[in-house]
């Protein structure tokens, strides 16, 4: 999703001298493509709204020191990818699921003509994280590496692991590409 | 046999980063062409799905947070402009509160109008305004030249008592205009907020 970025510098100013209508426009701009990203990323839906609700707590409580590098979405979504990476992790522990590993549906078989979305949800967190960071958001992999504290080479082999699952999943035929 | 691109050929490709063999290879090879035109419209179709809204508004309660964390930081700041107030009593009220009655008495009345427009605001209602851009910022600009001068109080308190005295009613005063400045710009340029 292509997410409206310029926020003016006046409202910035006004939500870091604690302005609560600042704030919330703050919000309401950047509730949507925060709890997109989240949702993406996570397979419950209301993980994806605690994610939203710590990443603008973060950010109500951090705007003082955001000295405007970077644009303001580009600051907030790191903050959301970094919460919502936390609750991957924080559920794997508790899965004892190790990272990377196929999600448990074995059994389901999912036909030629699913859908994207439905496809992309059936990806482990950890490959439906690196695929959205990396397709849609468009951090490099060295980003991705740095958020999960993995390396590039995970970051790349997770996205080829979960292009060729997609690719599959939506029916492409089984061959040297997989 | 014949080799055709992998997944990671595929993506270096489309990356820009990847080898001679692949490049040459997908150039000629029509069923890794369709596979790399496969991906780019998988990512294509990743990037225009619908934006997923949040089902229920969590913003009441990122404002009640909000609110504590303002008044958490107005109190830091105010403990600040106490202990400074305390250490430079404490230093002044001791040792020579005869010898230089007139000092005392202004830097008195300076700590008083410091407290009372301290007090002022206290009493004002912050979350009910909303300020302009340019009246934010002078508002940020204020306070943070008031912690600044809280700051040197405190440090000017444990200073050798001629040196220190001037210094400090010279500080108390600037505190005292800043905080003026920051009233008005708080009282009579904010306006409630008309929803």
């Amino acid at each position: 999703m292509t997410v409206a970025l310029a926020v003016p510098d006046v409202l910035v100013a006004r939500a870091q001298a604690g302005d609560e209508a600042a704030l919330e426009a703050l919000f309401r701009a950047f509730e949507t493509p925060v709890y997109n990203l989240a949702r993406r990323m996570l397979r419950n839906a209301e993980d994806a709204e605690d994610v939203l609700q710590e990443t603008f707590l973060e950010v109500v409580k951090s705007i003082r020191h955001y000295r405007g590098e970077g644009y303001l979405w580009g600051w907030i979504r790191r903050i959301a990818a970094t919460k919502a990476l936390m609750r991957i992790r924080r559920d794997h522990v508790r899965a004892t699921e190790p990272l990377g590993e196929e999600p448990g549906k074995t059994g389901m078989h999912v036909g030629a003509n699913i859908d994207l979305e439905r496809a992309f949800e059936q990806l482990t967190d950890t490959s439906r994280a690196v695929v959205w960071l990396h397709d849609v958001e468009g951090y490099t992999h060295e980003e991705i590496g740095e958020l999960m504290g993995k390396s590039v080479s995970f970051s790349k082999s997770q996205l080829a692991r979960a292009h060729a699952r997609l690719r599959r999943e939506l029916g492409g035929s089984e061959g040297a590409h997989a | 046999m014949t080799m055709h691109c992998t997944m990671d050929d595929l993506l270096a490709l489309q990356a820009g980063e990847a080898s001679v063999w692949a490049r040459r290879h997908v150039e000629d090879c029509a069923a890794c062409r369709a596979e790399l035109d496969g991906l780019y419209q998988r990512v294509a179709q990743l990037k225009a799905l619908p934006a997923l809204r949040p089902p229920r508004d969590r913003w009441s309660i990122v404002r009640d947070a909000a609110r504590v964390e303002r008044v958490h930081r107005r109190r830091t700041w105010g403990a600040w402009g106490l202990a400074a107030a305390a250490a430079v009593a404490g230093v002044l009220l001791v040792p020579w509160f005869g010898q230089n009655g007139a000092l005392h008495a202004e830097l008195s009345q300076a700590k008083q109008q410091s407290a009372t427009l301290e007090d002022q605001l206290g009493r004002y209602d912050v979350h009910g305004r909303v300020l302009s851009g340019r009246t934010a910022a002078r508002v940020a600009e204020l306070e943070d030249r008031i912690a600044v001068i809280d700051g040197d109080l405190a440090r000017k308190g444990g200073a050798k008592a001629q040196a220190r005295d001037a210094d400090l009613i010279e500080l108390w005063q600037q505190r005292v205009d800043l905080m003026r400045q920051l009233v008005n710009v708080r009282v009579t340029r904010a306006r409630y907020v008309g929803l």
